[in-house]
Formats: structure tokens, sequence, C-alpha cells
């Protein structure tokens, strides 16, 4: 113990004899000075390919074009190819799919799942009825325009899209987070 | 569950987020211990007040709303709606397009099935099977897309008749599809028999006596597994089922496991009665003749009247209660889907069991809670 | 047992209660049938009709008249006949004997009328709404004169 604590004592005047300052090329930085740094440089470059190869989609299916969603996670369209890997977690997801009609009720609780997610992450519109209501257009208790309330990146049209439609859509974001044009993480 | 509740015992809510279901729904357990003391079915987290918005189409228009009242079970929705208005206009369907609606619903049969059956397996964790059925189902998938034009919802039924005919070479695709499908499904059926996990989680599980299931209302394949032989094809026929030979498929143990032995028994069932239709099918008009009803038929106003049709459902008992004041739009829908006695019997079914068998208990309901929000 | 018989039946062990009954066809009948009793109305018709299986329960609503009726469609196990079961209310106070201690079923289709139309369910066990968020309660969305629809619900109309 006490030898820790001696050690304790004398780094701190090590440190100072040196300073970090002093060296050249050397930035005294916190975590997020470094993020932004990088996010101006090469390296986000890789950070980003890395991130568009692995977009782990969250399997919450909603309505119609849930059905969908699940067909396109399995052996047929085999999304596994493009490293989109379906997850029950939100705790594993990096991708939110809205597929259906979000109710009144249900917002609160798509919202909170939304909060677990971690970032970056990015929300996926797929369907007519996430994008404006869809045929539900007139009903008492849906909500429309979901776009007021989340970050959507793409937007799937169709009601029900096609299996095929997602995949694009995935490509889509992919190309985006490539371009650093998409609105998951801020650049 | 508001009240307090005492030390030993605690909530855990499932949803409405869960894999368990496709579609949001919350249960709330009250746990002691491992076992369940009470639990909650919390509903309407996608209700979308369809029978409001049919109010306000017109009959034709309704056609596109009721296909996305079940998503799983399109077509059987639309026979249920179409077959209201039918009932009220009087219109006789030729027999043509009465075989071209049997084959669609029995496709749309084995393709429910398929889902639910392999998703089933996914919430055990058998994901291999989910695997399985999927990519099954995407064959059966194409042949409906081949002759409605969609996968999910067809809008494919009009009053009168259908809106397309066979495609060409149907039954060659078909028998092809068939001979693959029920290879596969007698090995899904030495899969389950024979594995000793699956087994063990379904053998003797969520045990439903006919009497009770009976008094809880339930209808489908769930109450067929407990011998009942309530089927709306055989008890009150609609369209062609009387011409058709096919049997009532039941078991009599009301366990999971027998569940799942009826649907997939009904999936050979269906392809029997799909293969007598291709051969049975005559040729003629796909709409009554000398009728203003065809593929785009005109506004029509249907005679003041009410009427109760059910049609057999994937899931059970499927009606429609249609209330027409004589004008162009109905004045009154009500939905009777067949999964909302089913998941509204859990509660009681769940009490006593334990934590792990509530997924194995309610996924072998094969619910689809879009119908019961509405 | 067919349709006749079952309403000759039902009329004859409730005079008072039954009236404006009908057979439609072979498999439909329909009878209306005064609120008070409509539970003593529905045990003899399971317990001695074989009415055993509630297909549901809803109401219609009625604005001209001033009355919404709650209709009872009951089917059987045992024969194809179903019978269309009304009880007409006094649109201002809604209130009707629930039929849950009969018909198990008719729990959710009771909480899902009161909540949609407003009829109030005496001796119901947990009448609370089903499918609609609390704060959505006491706007009765499926009556007629559900004010502003759709021009208030809808965000997007052109």
């Amino acid at each position: 113990m006490d030898e820790v604590e001696e050690r304790e004592k004398v780094e701190p005047k090590i440190f100072d004899k040196i300073g970090y300052d002093d060296i050249p090329g050397v930035v005294m930085t916190d975590t997020s000075a470094v993020s932004d740094f990088l996010k101006k440089t090469k390296v986000q470059n890789v950070l980003n390919w890395g991130r568009k190869n692995s977009l782990w989609f969250m399997v919450n299916a909603m309505g119609c074009c849930g059905v969908e969603l699940l067909a396109t996670g399995m052996a047929h369209y085999d999304t596994d190819r493009f490293g989109i890997i379906p997850r029950n977690s939100p705790r594993h997801a990096d991708v939110l799919i809205i597929s259906g009609y979000v109710t009144k009720k249900y917002l609160p609780a798509l919202k909170r799942i939304w909060d677990q997610m971690p970032a970056p992450k990015w929300v996926i519109c797929f369907g007519d009825c996430a994008i404006s209501g869809g045929p539900f257009y007139e009903s008492y208790s849906t909500h429309q325009n979901i776009d007021e309330v989340f970050p959507v990146d793409v937007f799937v049209p169709g009601c029900p899209p096609r299996c095929e439609a997602l995949i694009q859509a995935f490509v889509e974001l992919q190309k985006k987070i490539e371009a650093k044009k998409d609105k998951g993480t801020d650049y | 569950m508001e009240e307090k509740i005492p030390p030993s015992e605690m909530i855990v809510h499932l949803g409405p987020q869960h894999p368990m279901m496709p579609g949001p729904f919350r249960l709330n357990a009250r746990l002691k211990g491992e076992s369940i003391v009470d639990s909650e079915i919390d509903m309407g987290w996608i209700h979308k007040g369809i029978e409001k918005i049919l109010e306000n189409k017109t009959y034709l228009q309704g056609i596109t709303i009721v296909d996305r009242i079940c998503y799983l079970a399109a077509i059987t929705n639309e026979e249920a709606y179409v077959g209201c208005v039918e009932k009220l206009a009087g219109i006789e369907v030729p027999e043509r397009a009465q075989y071209i609606r049997v084959i669609t619903e029995e496709l749309s049969r084995i393709q429910s099935h398929l889902l639910g059956m392999g998703e089933y397996a996914s919430f055990l964790g058998f994901v291999s099977m989910f695997m399985f059925t999927i990519r099954d189902r995407e064959d059966v998938m194409t042949l409906i897309d081949s002759i409605t034009g969609a996968r999910v919802t067809h809008n494919f039924l009009r009053f009168g008749g259908v809106k397309d005919d066979l495609p060409e070479g149907f039954a060659q695709d078909a028998k092809y599809v068939f001979e693959n499908l029920r290879k596969d499904i007698d090995s899904y059926e030495e899969l389950y028999s024979t594995d000793d996990i699956y087994r063990g989680r379904t053998v003797g599980i969520g045990v439903l006596t006919p009497e009770i299931a009976k008094d809880l209302g339930v209808s489908g394949p769930p109450l067929r597994a407990t011998g009942v032989d309530f089927d709306i094809r055989k008890d009150e026929p609609y369209l062609v089922y009387e011409d058709i030979d096919f049997n009532v498929c039941t078991q009599k143990e009301g366990d999971v496991y027998a569940r799942i032995q009826v649907r997939l028994d009904e999936m050979r069932e269906s392809m029997y009665i799909i293969e007598q239709c291709l051969d049975q099918i005559p040729s003629g008009p796909l709409f009554p003749e000398g009728t203003p009803y065809g593929k785009r038929s005109p506004v029509m106003r249907v005679p003041a009247g009410e009427v109760f049709h059910r049609v057999e459902d994937p899931r059970g008992e499927m009606g429609f209660y249609m209330v027409s004041d004589g004008s162009e739009r109905p004045y009154r829908v009500k939905i009777r889907g067949p999964v909302y006695p089913t998941l509204q019997a859990l509660p009681p079914l769940l009490k006593g069991v334990s934590v792990a068998d509530i997924v194995s208990i309610a996924g072998s309901m094969d619910t689809c809670t879009s119908e019961v929000d509405r | 047992m067919d349709a006749r018989s079952i309403i000759a039946s039902l009329t004859d062990r409730f005079p008072e209660d039954i009236y404006d009954a009908d057979v439609e066809s072979d498999i439909r009948t329909v009878a209306k049938v005064k609120p008070e009793n409509v539970v003593d109305v529905c045990r003899y018709l399971k317990d001695e009709l074989s009415f055993g299986h509630l297909c549901c329960e809803f109401g219609i609503d009625y604005p001209d008249r001033n009355e919404i009726e709650v209709v009872y469609t009951i089917g059987s196990y045992e024969h194809p006949v179903v019978l269309n079961m009304k009880a007409v209310l006094p649109r201002d106070d809604p209130q009707i004997r629930s039929v849950v201690p009969v018909y198990w079923n008719a729990n959710w289709y009771e909480r899902e009328t009161y909540e949609l139309f407003g009829v109030e369910y005496i001796d119901h066990p947990n009448l609370k709404q089903l499918v609609l968020p609390e704060d959505m309660l006491g706007e009765w969305p499926l009556r007629k004169d559900y004010k502003g629809y759709p021009n208030k619900t809808a965000k997007n109309l052109v």
C-alpha cells in the first residue's frame, strides 16, 4: 500500500516535469474532442465503412409490412450477406424500422425503444402507413407524419413494399452513411 | 393490476415490443417465484379504427381496407366482407370464380400456417425451423403472387367474382410446389416428433379440454386440437366447399404439440383441396353475365338489411356483421376476428405455469395482433 | 334442432321479454330482447338450446331514433343456427347488464363496446378501456356524431 501511495505522489511530479503540452505533436484532450477531431479526418471514413456493413435492424413487426420484414431477414432473401441481421432487442440494434401504423397509444413505447438503442442509430420508414398514414390516413387513432418525431433517413413507399424494396432501402442507407449525409451521426 | 402486491411476488411486463408476436402486445404477469399467479393482457397498441373507416368508404373501397385487418389471411378477410355484400345484394358468383376463390384461400391458409409454425419454433430457440418454413413459404407466396399480383395484401376479390383468371401454367407450378412441400412437411413432422427438447417444451403444456375451450370461445386449430370438429367450411358451407372432399383435422390431447400437429395436417388437406379444385374447375366467365358487376364495378347501392356471414380463417372463425341502410356506404360493419377470443383465453391458460412456458403457450395460439386491435 | 323450433321455444319461455322474433333462413334467426332480462335469456339459450358459442357482441348507433342497439350474435357447436339478438337502449344513458357470467368471452367485447360507444355494463368484472389510450375515453369514437371526423383526425387531407 505504501508503495502505491508513494508512486501516486511521485508520478504527478514526473508528469509536471515533462508536461503534455511540451511534447511536440501531442494534444491534451477528452473523448468528445477526439471524436470531433476524427470526424474531420480519414479515420471517420474507416469507421463509416465498418458501420455501413453491419446494419443490424430490430425486428419490430407492427403491421402488414412487418410480415415482409420477417421474410426479409430469413432464408430466402438472406440479408445476412450484406451484414444486415435481424435482432430482437433494441440494445443490439442499429436500425429501427417503423413497419406500420403508429398509434397514439404506441408512440410513447416506440420512443422508449428508440431511446434504448445505442448510437449511432438510423430509422427507416417502411410502408405508406409510417410515411403519411397510408390507407388509415383518416383514422382517429393513428399518428400520421412520423417523420416529425423520428429522424428518418430512408422512406420506402408501398402498401406493403416488397422484400426487395427493403433491401434497396438498406443499400440507400449505406450510400448515405458512406457519403456522411445520414442523420444518425452528427458531423 | 394496480393493487399492492406482497413482497414475495413481482410483476413482469412482456412487451409491447416483444419478439413473441408479429405485432405489439403486452402481457403483465404477476409471478411468485417461477410460476404465474395472475396475468393480464393489454391490447390496442395498433388499433386503427377500421370499423369507423369502413363506414366512410364505398363498398368497393372497403375491400382494400379489409385486406389489412389480418395481413396473414387477407383473402379470407375479403371473402367474409365480399360474402356479406353478395348476400345483401343477392349476387350469384359464377362457378369458376368460386373455385379460384377457394384456391387462393387455401394457398393463403398454407402460407399462414407455414409462417406461424416456423415462427413458433423460433420462439423455442429452434431458429433453423423458421429458416426451413420461410423457404417453403416463399414458393407458396410466389404461387399467390402469380394469381393475385401481390404478396401480402391482395385486393383480389370483387362483388360477384374475382379480379383475374388463373395464370397460364398454374396447375403445373402448383403441382411442382406441392410435391416439394409434401416432402418438407413430412420432414418437419419428423423433426418435431423426434426432437426431445421440442417435445419436452410442448407435450402436455398448456392443455385445453374441450369443455373449457368451448367456454372460452376459442375457435380454429386451438379448438380442433382438443377434439371438437368445429369448422365453418363443414358446418356452414360457403363457396364450393360442399362439392369438395376433405377432412376436418382434429387431435385429442389439446396441448401445444397437438395444435402444431393440427396445422401440419391442415396444410396437407389444403393441398388436397387445391388439387381437387384444379381438376374440377370448369371454364366460364369470372363475373355473372348481364349484371354491371365487373373488375371495376360502379358505385353500387346495396339494399337495406343486416347480415352475418362467417368463413373459416387460418386461425378460426372469421365473421362480418354488416348493416346497410340502402346507400353506397355500409352503415355499420362489425369484424369478428378469430384471434380475439383466443388471445382473451390466455390469462386463464397461463395460470400456474412457469415463466418459460409463457412463450410456448402464447406462441402456439398463432395470434395476429393486428386483427385483435383492428 | 332447426331455426323455427328454436324461435318457438324462445318465445314460449319468455313471452314478455322476446319480441320481433323472426326466422330469416334455415341458419339465421333474429330476435329483440328487453334489456332488463338479457342475462336470463342468455342463460336459457346456453343451457337449454345449446347456443354455447358467443360469436360477438357489439353496438350500433342510431342517432335518428335516439337509440343504441347492442347485438349479441350467438352460434352453437352442435347446430348451424345463428341467433342475432338485439337489445335496444336509450342513447342518452345506455345501460345493460353484463352477460359475462354466462358467456365468459363477452368480457373484451363489452369493454370494447363501452369505450367505443359508451354503453355501460352493470356488474362487469373489469370495465375499463381496452384498445384506446386512456385520455381518449369519453369521446366514443364509433358513434355517428363523433366530432370532426375525418377532418380533425386526418393531417394529410388534400
